[in-house]
């Protein structure tokens, strides 16, 4: 990632023209080759962009140019250079928009009887071609159960799940494998999807998982 | 299709199968519509969210059988607006007519095809009477929760017990046991949770009917009322998965302090002190041998304060409750005495109708300093 503070003017041409005129503004030039420029404020929305793919021309180290194959082009003009770095950031791990599934999933692993009495967990992330089942286990007669962990249990998770069965079903030290739809709410249609898949809906408590507890006085 | 009946009788049935119509319909719009079905001399109506499927039935005159799907809260507002009379309502591939006198409604039906094959009622049919389900109902329901995090909590337990059926219903803040003696809906040892949202619909239908029959499915229950006339109604609910909490270990077999009161007096003081438990504030209930006090207190608003006669035995003690809480179960409990037995400020009390061992309504306190 490289990060330019500079007093600059910035022109683009494309679908319309814009001009930003003389500023200091902070240009980033993400490793994949996006180009944004940002004033001090307007939270995450550049003044101005080029997402990749483009060609980034800086030969003149005053006049950069942006062009891309549908013929827009972002001219920034350089003026005074305040602050030049450039910084290694590694590979993105990606967007975790909460961690309650991740960590409804671990509490799980660690708890496998709240899926079935007698439940026991062979590994978590288990592979398969398409990517990991969340939790594989084995049921008290040693049958095999693959576990898709969701917060809000949906259509999409039960699709998911049938997919990974599928899947899982032409290992034959595995075979048949029973599919678990473990969610902290279940749809209706969900569970009527899941159902006639054979597919176990199992509704799970994450405070209680998590042994939380209120102030309140409570029975339960 | 086309049938012709009475505008009332119509809209009874639409209304009672419209209970479980979904609201958008989810992920299948269809099921935001009410399928009617004229066959021979009756006309079927069902609604269903897929949990719970309400199917009612009523004598109409058919004139070619039939079966379409109405937009559900169109068709109602439709048949609710025209004058009392006849109606006749005929389906012309997707459009439907609705007139009567001098009204008429064209109507957009729903494709048929795409409404859901339900599951038919299944298991042995066990008769119950029905005033006596509905007695039970009314002083357990309320106690259920209405949190979906706990799915468990949202329904009412049904259990066999001593030759009878007990019903059990909890949103873990109190707890509600109702035992129906003679009533031998479930074998030995056999339990089923039954969402309260189901059957608080089937207290609206039971109304004066004599008997409600009982079919228990493996992953369903059905709830069959079918006077000599009226209204047929038929109900089935998807059972709740899980293990009830086990409520046995939290009523102690006795308590130290007990208090009895005149039922309604309880009742009427509560509601009057409770005008000043706002923001979620409790009520005092200071007992000792002079009696009972009521008192409640929201900052920045004032208090309230009342004494009531009352029997007591035991030490000198205040404990808090949600007052709504406390009138739930001093309505539910019947007869015209309840007895209110405490341990201390912080363990549960209980209250019970002096009338009879029947009902049980187990109590949480608040926190109060």
């Amino acid at each position: 990632m490289r990060l330019v503070v500079a007093r600059c003017t910035v022109d683009y041409e494309g679908r319309l023209q814009a001009h930003l005129p003389e500023a200091v503004r902070l240009i980033m030039v993400k490793a994949d080759g996006c180009v944004a420029i940002h004033a001090d404020g307007g939270a995450y929305k550049p003044l101005n962009w080029m997402n990749a793919p483009n060609r980034l021309i800086t030969d003149d180290p005053r006049s950069w140019r942006v062009t891309n194959s549908k013929g827009e082009e972002l001219r920034i003009t350089i003026h005074e250079v305040i602050s030049d770095t450039t910084h290694e950031m590694g590979v993105d791990p990606g967007l975790r928009k909460d961690g309650v599934e991740a960590h409804l999933q671990e509490l799980l692993a660690a708890n496998p009887d709240t899926l079935g009495e007698g439940m026991v967990l062979v590994r978590r992330e288990y592979p398969t071609d398409i990517g990991p089942v969340d939790l594989l286990c084995r049921d008290p007669e040693g049958r095999a159960v693959a576990v898709e962990v969701k917060r809000r249990g949906e259509i999409d998770g039960v699709e998911q799940l049938t997919r990974y069965l599928e899947r899982l079903d032409r290992d034959g030290t595995l075979r048949p494998v029973r599919g678990v739809f473990a969610a902290q709410q279940i749809k209706p249609q969900a569970r009527v999807l899941a159902e006639s898949r054979g597919i176990r809906c199992v509704v799970v408590d994450y405070d209680e998982l998590r042994g939380i507890t209120s102030d309140e006085l409570k029975l339960f | 299709m086309k049938f012709r009946c009475e505008r009332d009788v119509l809209l009874e049935a639409l209304g009672a199968a419209g209970r479980a119509v979904a609201g958008r319909g989810g992920t299948l719009p269809v099921l935001s519509g009410l399928r009617i079905e004229a066959e021979a001399d009756h006309l079927q109506v069902t609604g269903s969210d897929l949990d719970l499927t309400i199917r009612s039935q009523v004598a109409v005159t058919v004139g070619e059988p039939g079966a379409t799907v109405l937009p559900g809260r169109l068709a109602q507002e439709i048949v609710r607006s025209l004058s009392p009379g006849a109606i006749e309502v005929s389906v012309d591939s997707n459009e439907a007519t609705i007139s009567s006198g001098r009204s008429e409604f064209a109507l957009r039906t729903m494709a048929v095809e795409e409404y859901p094959h339900l599951t038919e009622p299944s298991g042995d049919q066990v008769h119950v009477p029905a005033e006596q389900l509905a007695a039970g109902l009314r002083q357990v329901v309320m106690a259920a929760s209405s949190d979906d995090s706990r799915p468990i909590l949202t329904g009412v337990l049904l259990t066999a017990h001593d030759e009878g059926l007990r019903l059990v219903a909890t949103d873990s803040y109190r707890l509600a046991v109702r035992d129906i003696p003679g009533a031998t809906v479930l074998g030995e040892g056999q339990k089923v949770l039954i969402p309260s949202r189901a059957l608080g619909e089937l207290l609206r239908v039971l109304g004066g009917a004599d008997d409600v029959a009982v079919r228990l499915g493996q992953r369903d229950v059905t709830f069959e009322i079918d006077p000599s006339e009226g209204l047929a109604v038929e109900m089935t609910t998807r059972l709740i998965e899980g293990e009830f909490p086990n409520y046995r270990q939290l009523i102690p077999s006795e308590y130290p302090n007990r208090l009895t009161v005149a039922r309604e007096e309880l009742l009427e003081a509560t509601r009057r002190v409770k005008l000043m438990a706002r923001e979620a504030a409790p009520i005092r209930l200071s007992q000792s041998e002079g009696g009972l006090e009521l008192k409640a207190v929201t900052q920045d608003v004032g208090e309230a304060r009342e004494v009531i006669d009352a029997e007591y035995t035991g030490e000198e003690l205040t404990v808090a409750f949600n007052p709504e809480y406390l009138i739930q179960g001093a309505e539910a409990a019947e007869g015209e005495r309840i007895s209110l037995e405490t341990v201390d400020s912080l363990k549960p009390a209980v209250i019970r109708s002096l009338d009879g061992p029947e009902f049980l309504y187990l109590l949480m306190p608040v926190r109060v300093s």
